[in-house]
């Protein structure tokens, strides 16, 4: 489809505007609005990443990017099939664990989630294992995702995986763990489904964590 | 004698007096009109008592009549002692010492060369080494230890400051209670809390959530030092582009407008309440690896600039690395470090030693800024100039092709050149004959070495039993 390569160098360029114009001419001509978007804004958004991980791009960039395809979406959604989503990646509930009041980490995390088209729910810091819970069930959630910075704080992660298993819902949500102290070896340890050593790790396991969930459910 | 002494040297003037002044402005305004969260009761109350108007949401507008009179009734100078009561850190302007970072995450291990988890026994170590090494002036606990129950390990970590040297300490706890056991077993040695006021042995280096919100832990330890009269820092963070601004001086203006509450805070509890001022810390976040950046070229300068302007005894930091080795990387960071923030004149500057952006500690690079130091310092001392070091005669005596070797003026002087223990100056064979090695690997025998060698001055055994009944 000849509209499907704008849209790719649009997003690739964070130009809002043109991704805008190019969602409603996708609308206008009688394009598949699902197709539009995954071969050519996600596809876009996908070039994006590889830039940012090669460095190419920067923090900036990336959020601009993701804006502008969000913008997009906007016009895009109101024209999809029932139940189709328009790429929406999946459900985080995200929160700093008891004690810790470094946020900052996470906060990137969370932005990064939503660029990836993530619905993130933050609960902050200094958040109550059981607190993290709660809101994953209101939500239905597909991952529970902790952030924590002290060594002294990490050792809660354990006790929100047990506290799931005791309240038999351990099945139900992925768990993915990070901060400064975690390791990938502590995260086994601890019980979580996944880690990430910063926030596009944390993305590419959210990722991947949905589609087993999914998948498996 | 420690520290480096810049009475002979110009600082570095990084800003002009009209920009600290309009950055001093701004961090008023922004404590005036957008206010400050402030999470303690009692803080709260000493507030409203000060007739500080509270805006909707809670927020704390406080005026710059109220800050300029902190300002004015905070001491410039604070005198920290030694283990023996001796005043071996007196904070005044051109008075620079050195001090280790506390809590790093993990350690490198110089043993083996891997990164671990740190234990109780590397913090022993590495006070050892820092009581060793003698252009390291005041203890700070380098790592957490994590083979110890969590809410021990600020306790045993001052048990250990006190144990393993005899040197200054800059203590951290996380929560207040363990504040308080800490200052207990300082004052206990120091011969009770009155003469330990007189003569502070420790000092405590205090952060807070963030610039415009002041949490509960943060501020109780605040108030409970400014009552005792003993000194703290009480710094705030801003990562640019996260929590603030991304320029450099609304990022500064902003901490420092956070700096500015806990100095009025402590002023209102007890006037002349001793205060360390750091200027405003805006760390660089790096947009590309979404890590913190210690070392980026725009956290220098400013800060100790705003220090500077306000006269208060400054809290600096350097002999830091964003690397994940003592490599090259790493030498040139913290020499570049530690050398802005002594030109710049802080006082008691901190975190030498740090890797990876404080998540990891490394006993070989405290080692190798050991020796940064006493080149600085050599550096710093400037330089005489009169008939003897001009030495005009010797050289109309000598004339044009002077030999130089064997005059007597050499054999005077030729030990005021400064000279390393660690930089290799040999020819190629020489070296290769004498290890062969890098900086790094050859600082990792000799931080062995001093392990093994030195022995730090004991403590008195009632002391001792003392110090372990408060801290455990
Ligand atoms: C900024 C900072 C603060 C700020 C926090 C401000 C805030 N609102 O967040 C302030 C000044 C408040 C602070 C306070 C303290 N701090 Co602090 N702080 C830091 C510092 C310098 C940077 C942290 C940071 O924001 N980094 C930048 C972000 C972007 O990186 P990040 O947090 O690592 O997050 C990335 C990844 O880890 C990952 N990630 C993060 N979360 C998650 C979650 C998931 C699910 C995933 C997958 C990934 C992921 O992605 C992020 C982006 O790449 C670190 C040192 C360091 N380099 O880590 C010390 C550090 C963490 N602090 C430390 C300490 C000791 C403290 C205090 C106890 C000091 C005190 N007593 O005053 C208090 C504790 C307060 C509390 N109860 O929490 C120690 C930790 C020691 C330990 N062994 O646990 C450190 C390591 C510094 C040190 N060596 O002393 N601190």
């Amino acid at each position: 489809m000849e509209l499907f390569k704008p849209i790719v160098e649009a997003t690739v360029a964070g130009d809002e505007e043109r991704c805008v114009a190019l969602a409603q001419e996708v609308i206008d001509k009688g394009v598949d609005p699902l197709q539009a978007i995954e071969q050519g804004y996600t596809k876009g958004m996908a070039i994006v990443g590889d830039k940012f991980s090669r460095m190419e791009y920067y923090l900036p960039e990336l959020i601009r990017c993701a804006d502008a395809m969000k913008a997009a979406m906007d016009v895009l959604k109101p024209h999809l099939g029932k139940g189709q989503d328009g790429g929406v990646q999946g459900t985080v509930v995200i929160g700093t664990i008891q004690g810790d009041l470094h946020d900052l980490g996470k906060n990137i995390v969370k932005t990064m989630l939503q660029a990836a088209a993530f619905t993130v729910h933050d609960l902050g810091c200094d958040v109550q294992v059981r607190s993290f819970i709660d809101k994953a069930e209101e939500q239905d959630v597909d991952v529970i995702a902790a952030s924590a910075i002290l060594t002294t704080t990490m050792a809660y992660m354990p006790d929100l995986v047990n506290l799931l298993s005791d309240m038999n819902l351990r099945d139900r949500f992925k768990v993915m763990v990070g901060g400064a102290p975690v390791t990938p070896e502590y995260a086994d340890e601890a019980g979580a489904d996944g880690y990430g050593e910063n926030a596009a790790e944390a993305v590419e396991t959210a990722k991947r964590l949905v589609q087993s969930r999914r998948g498996g459910a | 004698m420690a520290g480096v002494n810049m009475a002979h040297n110009p600082n570095l003037t990084y800003l002009s007096r009209a920009q600290a002044e309009k950055i001093h402005a701004a961090s008023l305004e922004i404590l005036e009109r957008v206010g400050a969260l402030i999470d303690d009761e009692e803080s709260a109350a000493l507030l409203r008592k000060a007739s500080v108007a509270v805006g909707d949401g809670d927020t704390f507008h406080i005026s710059p009549k109220l800050v300029e009179w902190a300002l004015s009734v905070a001491p410039k100078r604070i005198v920290l002692h030694n283990r023996n009561a001796e005043p071996v850190i007196p904070l005044e302007p051109g008075r620079i010492y050195f001090g280790l970072g506390s809590d790093c995450l993990f350690i490198l291990d110089h043993r083996t060369g891997k990164r671990r988890q740190a234990t109780l026994q590397d913090v022993n170590e590495a006070i050892r080494l820092a009581d060793a090494l003698p252009n390291i002036d005041f203890l700070m606990s380098a790592v957490l230890p994590s083979d110890v129950p969590t809410e021990a390990a600020n306790r045993l970590q001052m048990r250990s400051m006190i144990e393993n040297s005899t040197k200054p300490i800059m203590f951290v706890t996380n929560d207040f209670d363990s504040c308080l056991d800490v200052v207990q077993a300082a004052e206990f040695v120091a011969g009770g809390a009155k003469l330990h006021e007189q003569k502070p042995y420790c000092c405590c280096y205090i952060n807070v959530t963030a610039p415009l919100r002041h949490n509960v832990d943060s501020l109780q330890k605040l108030l409970f030092l400014a009552a005792k009269g003993l000194p703290t820092t009480y710094t705030p963070m801003v990562l640019r582009g996260v929590s603030g601004p991304v320029t450099s001086a609304g990022a500064v203006a902003l901490a420092n407008a956070g700096e500015l509450v806990g100095l009025v805070l402590a002023q209102l509890k007890r006037e002349g309440a001793p205060i360390i001022h750091s200027g405003g810390y805006g760390d660089v976040f790096d947009m590309r690896t979404t890590t913190g950046a210690y070392t980026g070229p725009e956290s220098y300068g400013v800060r100790t600039a705003m220090g500077a302007y306000y006269g208060l005894p400054i809290f600096g930091l350097g002999g830091s690395s964003d690397s994940k080795l003592p490599d090259e990387q790493a030498a040139a960071e913290a020499s570049l470090t530690l050398l802005f923030e002594t030109l710049g004149g802080a006082n008691l500057i901190h975190d030498v030693g740090y890797m990876e952006s404080g998540k990891c500690y490394s006993l070989e690079m405290l080692a190798i800024c050991d020796e940064l130091i006493s080149y600085i310092r050599r550096y710093c001392q400037g330089i005489e100039v009169n008939d003897e070091t001009l030495a005009l005669d010797l050289i109309a005596e000598l004339g044009p092709e002077g030999d130089y070797l064997p005059t007597e003026h050499t054999v005077n002087h030729y030990k005021e050149t400064w000279y390393p223990r660690l930089f290799n100056r040999n020819h190629y064979d020489g070296w290769l004959a004498e290890d062969g090695l890098t900086l790094h690997r050859r600082t990792q025998r000799r931080v062995e070495e001093i392990l093994q060698s030195h022995t730090p001055e004991p403590l008195e055994g009632k002391i001792k039993q003392e110090i372990e009944a408060i801290l455990g």
